[in-house]
């Protein structure tokens, strides 16, 4: 029988663009406008930046191991039992991912669209869908999302005709009034959003290329479209919004949103976070099926029982799902996740990097 | 076993085998002192022929071997009692000698078909319109004749352990996935049942997961349309006794195609093609669509629209949902009715169903008319789909939609939307994805639309082709 398994640079590039956005678009410049203000919108690209070169880190990486995912050949970098338990945290962190994306969204939906709907029905439909999606292969998730890509430039589309009504472009000008140490300080919060791209490290094998290079092509037109895109997003809040109702709002593409009329559809927000739905549950699953494939390692031999190991952990999901209704909570949560997501994106690759290469000079001497 | 040398003990044995069956009759013709006696089924047999090109020689030739005397093409000689009889139920006459142990195995068998016809569900403006007949012969000759190549191959086998159903088996060599080919013969030679019920048993018991809600097997009767395919180096699976002819492996997109795209000219074959696309997405979404607006979202239409909407709805008790699901019920029973109806009375519905139900159900506020409306809409619409497996599919999958979207509204109809892509995008057949986007390189030419001939150079991904050029240049430029 003919198996098609490895993913095409295409779908590569639709994986990582929907891996990366996310519910963050919807507060995009509130927590990166904190120091910069009005700069905010360079606060994101240099975010951009930064996770273009921890993409080419990431990179180099997984070129040293070519024909294996990353919870093969990290028990080879830092020692078995260690790896090991790696294997288990990056899992956790990915799970914690997922959670996070399911109940953010859910939190969103929530109070914009679906009021009376109980939370758990909303968390149960949610982990549902993320769930089948993970459970199925690589291949089968990488077609189904290049379809939800349609779905994400729609989206895309709406932001920017609903963006471009009365504004001010003088909130822009002049560029870089609040410095650069403000500028760098609120590049971080920007850096999470773009939190997605380590999916490098476990898809490097599957990708089909004739050169390896491509793929790093690939991932810079993906981090580019996603810089692009957010760019874009903070721009058009930053010209609605001055910074006293920056300082309020903390979701203003809804509110941009929902002030839009248009003569066919009066509030586009409706339409808008019905289909954002479809973006976000891309970084759900994607991040379930990581995590899933993170503990597949865990035993002595890779398991088989992908599928399983899927309901499994969104079953487990779920029910933590169940006990984050609570904003403040939810706040604490974030917060939390974010101090992670820093440990795990940015200090773990570049770690490993530098312990491949100090172990392989170590072996040549 | 083998034949004795008696004419009765052979007798014995095939009326044995045939279980008594009355149609069983033998005669004797006498040559001379030779006595030949021929063995047949009566309704099996054309009786001209045997006289004219069985009997007639024997009396004829008295001296000379049966070989040399009869005039028939379909001519065998056999030991093997078991073989001859096997024969016989086929429609072959059995001739034998007195005194030697040979069985003649002489085919004469009566060919009742009906000529080509009209397509019957698959109707085009331009190309052929012939089908194909329930005979399998006369179907591979009719391929044979549209693909004029010694390159065709043909492969025939048998299925059913009681009616032994001949299933033809053509594709392009130099084109046809080997492993696909193999996978099939594979799978259709596992299949242990009484009979088949061509082709419908063949595409139920050899597909790749029993649980698919879109159709995973093209089913045409259209042979210009088996052809065009078998070029693209897919196989077609022809069945005796079934007009239809099943091709595989096709992906979602094939379900779309119809011969007059390729007929047209590629501009208006693109937005007939793309017509029909809309066409399937409005039979899914069209239904739950309005649902979802009117039950959950009506902030989102503009305020006329929302009134215009709430005006037609004012005296109707009925929840929209129940609204929905009981007309889209409804112009179901009435389709199904024109299906069977014989065709004289068939008009009966045409009125029943469109002027007294859709009339009186408005009139006496037990459905909105809006909601009539948009029934009639989807059930046009999915009627536009060339594949009738493709167009039952996106009717019984509005029902989701309607569901999810009474729910959860605009989420709900996004929710099955996941779904339904994913169950897509799981789909194989014979282990080749189903589901591709349509803008990807290797699809974009031949799915949502058609690009021109000259620059359709290579045979489509889901088909595998060995050979994937089809042109080297671009034509005539």
């Amino acid at each position: 029988m003919i198996h098609l398994r490895n993913i095409s640079v295409n779908q590569l590039i639709c994986l990582v663009i929907l891996t990366q956005v996310g519910v963050s678009v919807l507060s995009m410049p509130y927590s990166e406008s904190r120091h910069a203000g009005y700069d905010a919108w360079l606060s994101v690209l240099l975010g951009g930046l930064l996770a273009q070169l921890m993409i080419v880190l990431i990179y180099c990486l997984a070129k040293r191991y070519p024909d294996q995912p990353i919870q093969q050949y990290i028990g080879s970098i830092v020692g078995e039992p260690f790896g090991k338990l790696l294997n288990l945290l990056v899992g956790l962190y990915c799970l914690q991912s997922s959670l996070m994306v399911v109940v953010s969204y859910v939190d969103v939906m929530n109070r914009w669209l679906l009021f009376e709907t109980p939370w758990f029905v909303l968390v149960i439909l949610s982990f549902g869908i993320a769930a089948y999606y993970a459970s199925s292969t690589l291949r089968t998730m990488a077609t189904a999302t290049q379809s939800i890509m349609i779905l994400f430039f729609i989206c895309f589309l709406i932001i920017c005709i609903s963006g471009l009504g009365y504004g001010n472009w003088r909130h822009l000008l002049p560029i870089g009034t609040h410095g650069v140490s403000s500028i760098v300080k609120d590049s971080f919060p920007a850096f999470w959003a773009y939190a997605g791209y380590e999916l490098l490290l476990t898809v490097f094998p599957s990708v089909s290329v004739k050169k390896k290079k491509h793929i790093l092509v690939a991932m810079t037109i993906a981090n580019g479209v996603t810089t692009l895109f957010y760019v874009l997003v903070s721009l058009i809040v930053l010209y609605n919004f001055d910074e006293q109702q920056l300082n309020v709002i903390q979701e203003p593409m809804v509110f941009i949103l929902r002030k839009f009329r248009w003569p066919i559809v009066q509030s586009f927000d409706i339409v808008f976070l019905s289909t954002w739905l479809a973006v976000t549950s891309v970084t759900a699953y994607l991040y379930l099926f990581l995590a899933a494939r993170y503990f597949a390692f865990l035993g002595r031999s890779e398991s088989k029982k992908h599928s399983l190991i899927v309901w499994l952990i969104s079953f487990i999901c779920m029910v933590c799902g169940f006990f984050l209704s609570d904003r403040q909570t939810l706040f604490v949560f974030s917060a939390y996740h974010n101090k992670v997501t820093f440990g795990i994106i940015g200090v773990l690759p570049i770690t490993l990097f530098i312990l491949s290469i100090v172990r392989k000079k170590v072996v040549e001497l | 076993m083998n034949a004795r040398a008696t004419v009765e003990k052979n007798e014995q044995f095939l009326r044995e085998f045939v279980s008594q069956s009355t149609d069983f009759r033998s005669s004797d013709v006498k040559v001379g002192e030779q006595l030949y006696r021929l063995f047949y089924i009566d309704t099996m047999i054309e009786q001209t022929l045997v006289q004219d090109n069985v009997i007639r020689p024997l009396l004829n030739h008295p001296f000379g071997s049966v070989r040399e005397a009869v005039s028939i093409l379909d001519y065998k000689e056999t030991d093997s009692l078991l073989l001859a009889a096997n024969a016989l139920v086929e429609g072959k006459v059995v001739l034998q000698r007195e005194g030697e142990s040979i069985l003649y195995l002489l085919g004469a068998e009566l060919n009742k078909e009906r000529t080509l016809t009209l397509p019957m569900t698959e109707r085009a403006l331009r190309g052929s319109h012939r089908a194909f007949t329930e005979n399998l012969n006369t179907n591979i000759n009719v391929i044979r004749e549209l693909i004029a190549s010694p390159e065709l191959a043909v492969e025939t086998i048998q299925i059913g352990e009681c009616s032994k159903t001949k299933v033809g088996i053509l594709s392009m060599r130099p084109f046809a996935n080997e492993i696909v080919l193999q996978e099939f013969k594979r799978r259709i030679q596992t299949i242990e049942i009484d009979y088949v019920e061509a082709p419908g048993f063949v595409t139920e018991l050899i597909q790749d997961n029993s649980f698919a809600l879109f159709p995973n097997f093209l089913v045409t009767e259209r042979p210009d349309r088996v052809r065009s395919y078998v070029m693209e180096g897919k196989i077609a699976i022809l069945t005796d006794g079934s007009p239809d002819c099943i091709l595989i492996p096709v992906s979602f997109w094939a379900f779309f195609q119809s011969p007059d795209d390729y007929q047209m000219g590629w501009l208006l074959g693109s937005v007939l093609r793309f017509l029909r696309i809309i066409g399937f997405i409005l039979a899914l979404f069209l239904p739950g669509l309005y649902v979802a607006l009117v039950t959950f979202d009506p902030r989102i239409l503009p305020f006329e629209i929302a009134l215009t909407l709430q005006g037609s709805m004012q005296y109707i008790s009925m929840p929209p949902v129940l609204e929905a699901i009981t007309m889209l019920v409804i112009l179901e029973f009435l389709r199904e009715a024109t299906v069977r109806l014989p065709s004289p009375i068939g008009q009966t519905i045409g009125v029943v169903g469109g002027i007294v139900i859709g009339t009186v159900v408005v009139q006496s506020n037990l459905i909105s008319n809006m909601m009539v409306f948009v029934t009639a809409l989807t059930g046009v619409v999915s009627f536009i789909i060339p594949s009738y497996e493709m167009a039952s599919a996106s009717r019984l999958l509005t029902y989701l939609f309607i569901l999810m979207g009474s729910i959860l509204g605009l989420t709900g109809l996004l929710l099955v939307y996941l779904y339904l892509l994913n169950h897509l995008a799981r789909m194989n057949t014979m282990g080749i994805p189903y589901f591709t986007p349509w803008f990807n390189r290797e699809s974009i030419k031949d799915t949502l639309f058609r690009a021109p001939l000259t620059k359709l150079t290579k045979r489509p991904m889901e088909s595998m082709a060995k050979d994937k050029i089809r042109q080297i240049s671009g034509g005539n430029k």
